[in-house]
């Protein structure tokens, strides 16, 4: 058992290297893609700053809280992109019945394409994220100990798997839809961005979804009340490495159940 | 789907008239194309509208406790709304095909057809538009429901205000024709567009008015084409822009219109060349 995940997760690593080595061929498109990821959360950045500037709270959160929950998304963002961006190409591969190949190796299928592309955005948003993450951790009124800052790690991890299963979970829709474009994915990955502010300023219908539904919440908000220790909302956000588990498996679940429909091109 | 066909009435000897016709045909054809793929465009139109969405709830949530730089919770989500519309022009698939048919190679058969590479693209936009508008309203009449209304544009505003609209479909179509055009040089597009998109929200006031933004941005803000492309028509609607401003303001759209369509013609003619290039 463990030296299968073991052997599991070295062939991610593999695969995934070999990724990363095919599209550091293009290093002009490695710069572009990172500059252009720093670009755009740099606007959202200073969008969340033009507002506070005129007004001090939102709803009870302060600017630098706020960026820490918007840092969260950037860096869940980022893990999702660098380690798993391989799920937005399961409306391609699916159209295009390449998951036969797939289904003839000896491992497991949902691994390989989440391990077959690899997003060099990725690095941007991390680099730009952390930078964030750790101006908003030093401006927030938390007392930290080595307890907090585990708690905090762990949180960013969990934050990222949320963001990983319900990537994979959406783009199943391609065993469905069949469209070779990953527009409902994408749809709902919009959706995810309401996850940046703080989601009390939502209408009810909004929030359940984003808690319950669709728990993007849990990349960014419950964590961040969880470390801030701010509102009823923190004790949820411990639960957010059991909502990255369970989005993890309901994702890999729906595949498996996609896959069963799955029945190549051309018949 | 861009062919042209002559149908069974024959073509007008006179050249001009005979465009005109070509590029008509086009932009129904690429109106129909969008209808026929429309689940895809649909999904699209859902992921701005969720966009806007978290818009008007934080706004209506940092509105709250008063108005600010001039902006009360009606009027900003007047202002917000009408932003949503005019950037839903030529948002969805003339830059993705061209960056398409560029990468592919495809557009050196666009370079042997008879007809304006750069007024062809202008006509399939034009068509896309048409849909986009139509499902961009739809949102808005959604959301001014959830969020109680929309106030009517200012009376005394509508004309410019019409006209300030129509001319975000040219502005808008001049930077993102350029945009598409860089794949020329840069062979990666999906990089490019983020970027273009990001700067165009930031600089053209669509998700903060730049009334919001310190001085120093808003002095770089008058100096680039962005603000004509939801600022101008924005503002015109909620009539926080009047007089010699009005007039001024949607002057300057029209000079950038005008100004992106020559530069666009530049800079094509030196893909142009680039293409022969690569072709060896």
């Amino acid at each position: 058992m463990v030296a299968e995940a073991r052997r599991a997760l070295w062939l991610y690593r593999r695969l995934l290297g070999a990724q990363v080595r095919a599209t550091l061929q293009y290093e002009a498109d490695f710069w572009i893609m990172s500059l252009s990821a720093v670009l755009v959360q740099a606007v959202g950045v200073v969008f969340l700053w033009a507002i506070f500037r005129s007004i001090p709270e939102i709803n009870g959160w302060q600017f630098w809280e706020v960026v820490l929950i918007y840092a969260l998304v950037v860096v869940a963002e980022g893990l999702s992109v660098l380690v798993a961006q391989g799920a937005w190409t399961l409306a391609v591969t699916v159209n295009f019945g390449q998951l036969d190949a797939m289904l003839l190796r000896p491992y497991p299928p949902v691994l390989q394409v989440l391990s077959s592309a690899v997003g060099m955005n990725g690095l941007g948003n991390l680099v730009l994220g952390t930078g964030l993450l750790i101006a908003a951790v030093r401006h927030v009124d938390v007392s930290w100990n080595v307890g907090r800052v585990a708690l905090g790690l762990l949180l960013v991890v969990a934050a990222a798997g949320v963001k990983i299963g319900l990537n994979l979970l959406t783009n199943c829709a391609a065993f469905w839809l069949r469209s070779p474009y990953s527009m409902f994915a994408f749809s709902m990955h919009s959706f995810g961005e309401l996850a940046r502010f703080p989601v009390t300023i939502y209408g009810l219908g909004v929030r359940i979804t984003l808690t319950v539904v669709l728990p993007y919440a849990f990349m960014s908000f419950f964590p961040a009340a969880a470390v801030l220790a701010h509102g009823p909302a923190r004790w949820l956000g411990l639960l957010t490495p059991v909502v990255a588990i369970y989005c993890l498996w309901i994702g890999t679940t729906v595949f498996r159940y996609g896959l069963s429909r799955y029945e190549s091109s051309g018949h | 789907m861009t062919f042209v066909t002559a149908g069974a009435v024959p073509l007008p000897a006179d050249t001009r008239s005979r465009r005109i016709r070509a590029y008509r045909s086009m932009a129904r054809m690429a109106l129909k194309s969008l209808l026929a793929y429309q689940t895809s465009f649909l999904f699209g139109m859902l992921a701005s509208a969720f966009g806007v969405l978290s818009m008007l709830y934080l706004w209506r949530s940092a509105l709250a406790a008063g108005p600010r730089q001039g902006f009360d919770w009606p009027q900003m989500k007047a202002y917000l709304l009408v932003a949503f519309v005019v950037g839903s022009l030529v948002s969805s698939y003339t830059d993705y095909r061209m960056a398409n048919r560029i990468q592919q190679g495809d557009v050196a058969m666009d370079l042997v057809r008879p007809v304006d590479y750069q007024w062809s693209r202008l006509a399939e936009s034009v068509g896309f538009a048409v849909y986009e508008a139509g499902t961009a309203i739809v949102v808005v009449l959604a959301a001014a429901a959830i969020f109680g209304g929309m106030p009517p544009p200012d009376r005394d505003t509508v004309p410019l205000f019409i006209l300030s609209a129509l001319l975000v479909l040219p502005l808008r179509f001049g930077i993102v024709y350029l945009s598409g055009l860089l794949v020329f040089w840069t062979q990666n597009y999906v990089g490019v567009q983020a970027a273009r998109i990001a700067l165009i929200t930031l600089f053209s006031g669509a998700l903060v008015p730049l009334a919001f933004l310190p001085e120093w941005m808003r002095v770089i803000a008058t100096y680039l084409p962005f603000v004509g492309m939801a600022s101008t028509p924005a503002l015109l609607y909620t009539g926080s822009l009047d007089g010699s401003d009005a007039t001024t303001a949607v002057l300057v759209q029209a000079a950038w219109a005008v100004a992106l369509w020559w530069l666009a013609r530049l800079m094509w003619s030196a893909a142009a060349r680039k293409l022969t290039v690569h072709g060896g």
